[in-house]
């Protein structure tokens, strides 16, 4: 027989350091996905005295399952892949607030004030906000209040509790045409409810979706509520042609509606374009000098792991030359 | 044989420089030893000789099969880790793979007689007002 092997990793042993409100950093990198965290690598190298802000490290990697586009893997996993990006930021000692959103960010002459919802206030003289994306909610009675209880954002992490059970998906994209291939693999019923007026999902997926009997397609058709007391016991649609109201047992319902941009700390702050994503120059600049923005909040296109990682790097080099040629570094 | 990898080892050594009360290891396993209860024991024998803080003993299960009642001992491999007091901690199996993290962890919380809660959580467990068994069942891979 094969022994089992000793695996040390320390990212899992050492908690970080906390940021002190009473320093005034070279740059705060709000968030943790791959963006802030290629950025963290990028000015760690630049010797900059930097802090993380952010609820959690991996960002939406976490919510999928195996990689195929990140550079020399043909596949990874993807907790695998933010892992290693963890151990990487966490071999430097870096000062972390986890499990901290930020608030509000101001500018106060060439300062950055940075309120989170500790109460605490952090400064720096640039920032990099890398705050990513999150699902966007269907906003209709009984979602938030039984989140987790059959309503779910995230096929990959909740799919397989839903084995041979009735699912609910909402969207007509590719996100829930992937949501409703998930549910199927495990034995699902599924019932696709589409908002608009045709499925936008690529045709390979809307194939594979609409190849089986186990899958209802209601198009044009909007979901008004969520009922169940404990848990998700049915979902009203309606009929956006002719308003018919229709109640379907369900055992769970999956949001898979888009993504909307973590702005909220700079809104009133930053340019934002028509779907509120930062708007940043090709060298991450935002329209405040000193604050660059990196990865999916940010209107770049693409939204990919590769891509947030090269912005988080550009960003940290822009915010270095921004410190130099200031004389702030 | 030497069970970790020499760059563990070196890693391990820095970690437990944080450890600033004694943690006793305590591991019953048999004269006849299982594959496993081997592995476990020689592990065990390489971490606790890493900081001055460790000690380990190892008895035997079967011969001291009242020591093994006393720590509520009834399977082998099985790890107990001791501070001030017995905390409850108890591993069964190999804590191999990912688990060997836990354990190492568990080591150090114990060395700083700190679990690294919360002060909110730490209010809320206060409350519990009678024993609570845990078990945390795990596969190796």
């Amino acid at each position: 027989m094969d022994f089992p092997t000793f695996s040390l990793d320390t990212s899992l042993l050492e908690k970080a350091k906390e940021p002190e409100p009473e320093v005034t950093y070279d740059l705060l990198i709000l968030g943790g996905g791959p963006a802030a965290m290629s950025a963290a690598v990028y000015a760690t190298r630049k010797m900059m005295n930097l802090a993380i802000i952010t609820k959690d490290f991996g960002g939406q990697v976490r919510e999928t399952s195996e990689i195929e586009n990140w550079l020399g893997f043909q596949s990874i996993n993807a907790k695998d892949l933010v892992d290693s990006f963890d151990e990487h930021v966490k071999s430097f000692d870096i000062p972390v607030s986890l499990g901290t959103a930020t608030t509000q960010v101001n500018k106060e002459a060439d300062t950055f004030k940075v309120r989170t919802d500790n109460g605490k206030i952090y400064s720096s003289r640039a920032l990099i906000l890398a705050t990513g994306k999150r699902h966007r909610p269907l906003k209709v009675p009984g979602e938030k209040e039984l989140v987790g209880r059959g309503v779910a954002y995230c096929a990959t992490c909740d799919a397989p509790l839903f084995k041979d059970k009735k699912v609910v998906v909402a969207g007509g994209g590719n996100s829930a045409f992937t949501t409703a291939i998930d549910l199927l693999k495990v034995g699902a019923e599924v019932t696709l409810v589409n908002f608009s007026k045709g499925w936008r999902a690529d045709a390979a997926l809307q194939e594979r979706v609409k190849q089986t009997d186990k899958v209802r397609l209601f198009d044009y058709h909007q979901v008004v509520t969520i009922e169940g007391k404990e848990r998700v016991t049915a979902v009203v649609v309606k009929n956006r042609e002719d308003e018919k109201e229709e109640k379907l047992d369900t055992d769970g319902i999956f949001v898979e509606i888009g993504l909307s941009p973590n702005n909220e700390p700079v809104k009133n702050l930053v340019k934002l374009n028509e779907h509120g994503e930062v708007i940043v120059d090709c060298s991450c600049r935002t329209s405040v000098e000193g604050l660059f923005g990196a990865g999916d909040v940010t209107a770049v296109p693409h939204k990919q792991i590769v891509i947030a990682a090269g912005e988080g790097a550009k960003a940290a080099l822009s915010a270095y030359n921004y410190l130099i040629n200031k004389s702030l570094l | 044989m030497e069970i970790l990898k020499e760059k563990d080892r070196e890693k391990l050594i820095e970690i437990f420089k944080k450890i600033d009360k004694d943690v006793k290891i305590v591991m019953f396993t048999q004269e006849m030893e299982c594959p496993h209860c081997e592995m476990t024991r020689m592990m065990l024998e390489e971490v606790s000789g890493l900081s001055d803080k460790l000690s380990l003993e190892v008895h035997d299960f079967v011969a001291e099969a009242e020591l093994a009642k006393k720590y509520g001992v009834d399977k082998i491999p099985a790890t107990v880790l001791f501070g001030d007091r017995d905390y409850g901690i108890r591993f069964y199996g190999v804590p191999a793979g990912y688990e060997f993290n836990v354990l190492i962890q568990d080591i150090m919380d114990v060395g700083k007689r700190d679990p690294g809660l919360s002060k909110e959580v730490m209010s809320e467990l206060a409350k519990v007002d009678r024993p609570v068994h845990l078990q945390v069942l795990i596969s190796p891979t």
